[in-house]
């Protein structure tokens, strides 16, 4: 009895610590994850937890697990935490559309984020009623997360570097739908079709593309240490006027799935919790 | 006894999955002075940490509480939220602070209680050229899409409050002003110009704005907890982390 109550602590502690994974690739659409799920193969299955679904299987040499997470900061940030503490990976791809905020940019292009910041938030001036209300005035307030190690909060107004290795890789695979580009992601809840602000937040931030997830998923990563790269193709372009383009997303699914087939075989994951 | 081994294994592998050290309530403030008062009162007081997020557990007024710190906001208030409820699972969550008021009616001192959240950083600006500029009060509400059951993405604008919690908190007084439900409003944000206030009032029917209480009401939504949120218009932490306490007092 007494041996199977030790048996019992060692489960627990093994299903606590469930079904660690190489890669944790994160779409926010069915369509975005609709290629990679195929590309785990016929072993593959699907775990629920909450509302948020993840399959698991292999890409190339990696254990990957894809999730779905649903669109802008809410859903991502609470399916990224889970599937951190869920599958402890180490590294997080997050891929999926977005609108170009660079006019050299076109439908089906990738940009692989050499960084990904959130640019929605600001403090604005003061002013009376009447007086309108100026975006260009506003100041960018830095996305912040708090250093266990000093206590201190620390402001990230580049937003989350890419993982350079990963980066390498990305750059070095097939996009068969257009061009791949390094550049900056932009993640806030805003669809941006004004140019002069779509202008003005190319030269602000240095954003190549505007989504609404990249940025979030990177500072969630951060705070934990885990590697982390996103790419984003090209799904609306309003510099030429092209509108959303939903298919767009097969690109990078595509594309991840080559990513991952190029993907060296990775370290063996970190702990994903801190003591 | 193998059948008697399979069940345990069964009920092992739910809890782990579900985590233990469940709490009553999760009160979840943006920072140290909100937070202290309320920490130096818990019994049996424990901190831990995880990731860039630190949580108090103890006792409070007879409840088990957790204690979290969002940082004021959106982000961090999501990612300790999330964390708060894998690891301790609350029966309830309150989120307590001070706010901005976005309706004329409201004064300092009043504390508003949300009957619903807004979380009124989602925004579609329709298309213009270069040259045409930028029209801040023309842009248009982006809703949530909130992941639900079935992979299907729920628009809302809108995130419940727990009706019940509510009762309890409006029956509660305020030392500097009343005691009102209506709607909270968050975005990582500080909005100061007046027409942006009066705009985002009337797009979103917001009563105040704060840096994250629809943010964790969002986040409690998709995870099925119940949420109730209490701003304190212009008010000091003590003021606020008084009315949190005197609300876990008069809460069953």
């Amino acid at each position: 009895m007494r041996r199977s109550f030790f048996l019992l602590l060692a489960l627990a502690s093994v299903l606590r610590a469930a079904e660690p994974v190489d890669v944790l690739v994160q779409g926010a659409e069915k369509l975005e994850v609709r290629e990679l799920i195929a590309g785990l193969g016929p072993e593959a299955r699907k775990v629920t937890i909450g509302p948020f679904s993840f399959w698991i299987g292999h890409i190339g040499p990696h254990r990957v697990a894809v999730s779905l997470t649903g669109q802008a900061l809410i859903n991502c940030t609470t399916a990224t935490v889970i599937g951190i503490e869920e599958f402890h990976p180490t590294l997080i791809v997050n891929e999926g559309t977005s609108g170009a905020q660079a006019p050299y940019l076109t439908l089906h292009d990738i940009i692989v984020g050499q960084r990904a910041l959130d640019y929605g938030n600001f403090i604005s001036p003061v002013t009376a009623a009447g007086q309108g209300s100026s975006p260009m005035a506003w100041t960018p307030v830095a996305q912040r997360l708090r250093d266990p190690v000093s206590g201190q909060l620390v402001p990230y107004p580049e937003g989350f570097a890419g993982d350079p290795a990963a980066l390498a890789v990305a750059l070095r695979s097939r996009n068969p739908m257009g061009r791949v580009f390094a550049g900056v992601i932009g993640s806030a809840h805003e669809v941006n079709l004004e140019l002069d602000r779509v202008r003005w937040s190319a030269r602000n931030f240095g954003m190549d593309v505007e989504e609404m997830e990249s940025g979030h998923v990177a500072a969630v990563a951060r705070a934990y240490g885990i590697r982390y790269i996103a790419f984003r193709v090209v799904s609306d372009a309003p510099y030429e006027g092209v509108p959303f383009n939903a298919s767009a997303a097969r690109a990078t699914g595509l594309f991840t799935l080559n990513f991952l087939e190029n993907l060296p075989p990775l370290a063996m994951p970190m702990p994903a919790r801190t003591p | 006894m193998k059948r008697l081994f399979l069940f345990c294994v069964f009920c092992v592998a739910v809890v782990a999955r579900a985590q233990t050290e469940k709490v009553d309530l999760l009160l979840i403030a943006a920072d140290d002075a909100l937070l202290q008062p309320l920490v130096q009162q818990l019994g049996q007081s424990k901190s831990e940490t995880h990731a860039a997020w630190t949580f108090w557990r103890g006792t409070l007024a007879g409840k088990s509480v957790l204690l979290a710190r969002s940082e004021g906001d959106p982000l961090n208030a999501v990612a300790a939220t999330t964390l708060a409820i894998r690891l301790h699972a609350p029966r309830l969550i309150l989120s307590y602070g001070s706010a901005r008021a976005h309706d004329p009616a409201l004064k300092a001192g009043d504390i508003v209680v949300s009957e619903s959240f807004a979380a009124f950083d989602g925004l579609f600006s329709p298309p213009s050229s270069l040259g045409q500029g930028i029209h801040p009060l023309q842009w248009q509400q982006l809703p949530h899409l909130l992941m639900t059951a079935g992979e299907k993405e729920t628009p809302a604008m809108t995130f419940p409050a727990d009706a019940p919690a509510l009762s309890v908190a409006l029956a509660l007084t305020s030392p500097h002003g009343r005691v009102l439900r209506g709607v909270l409003g968050s975005a990582n944000q500080v909005n100061r110009e007046a027409d942006r206030v009066a705009w985002l009032h009337t797009m979103w029917h917001t009563s105040t704005e704060d840096g994250e209480s629809a943010h964790i009401a969002g986040c409690a939504a998709l995870l099925g907890v119940p949420v109730l949120g209490v701003r304190v218009v212009d008010g000091t932490a003590a003021d606020a982390a008084d009315f949190a306490r005197r609300f876990v007092e008069a809460w069953r």
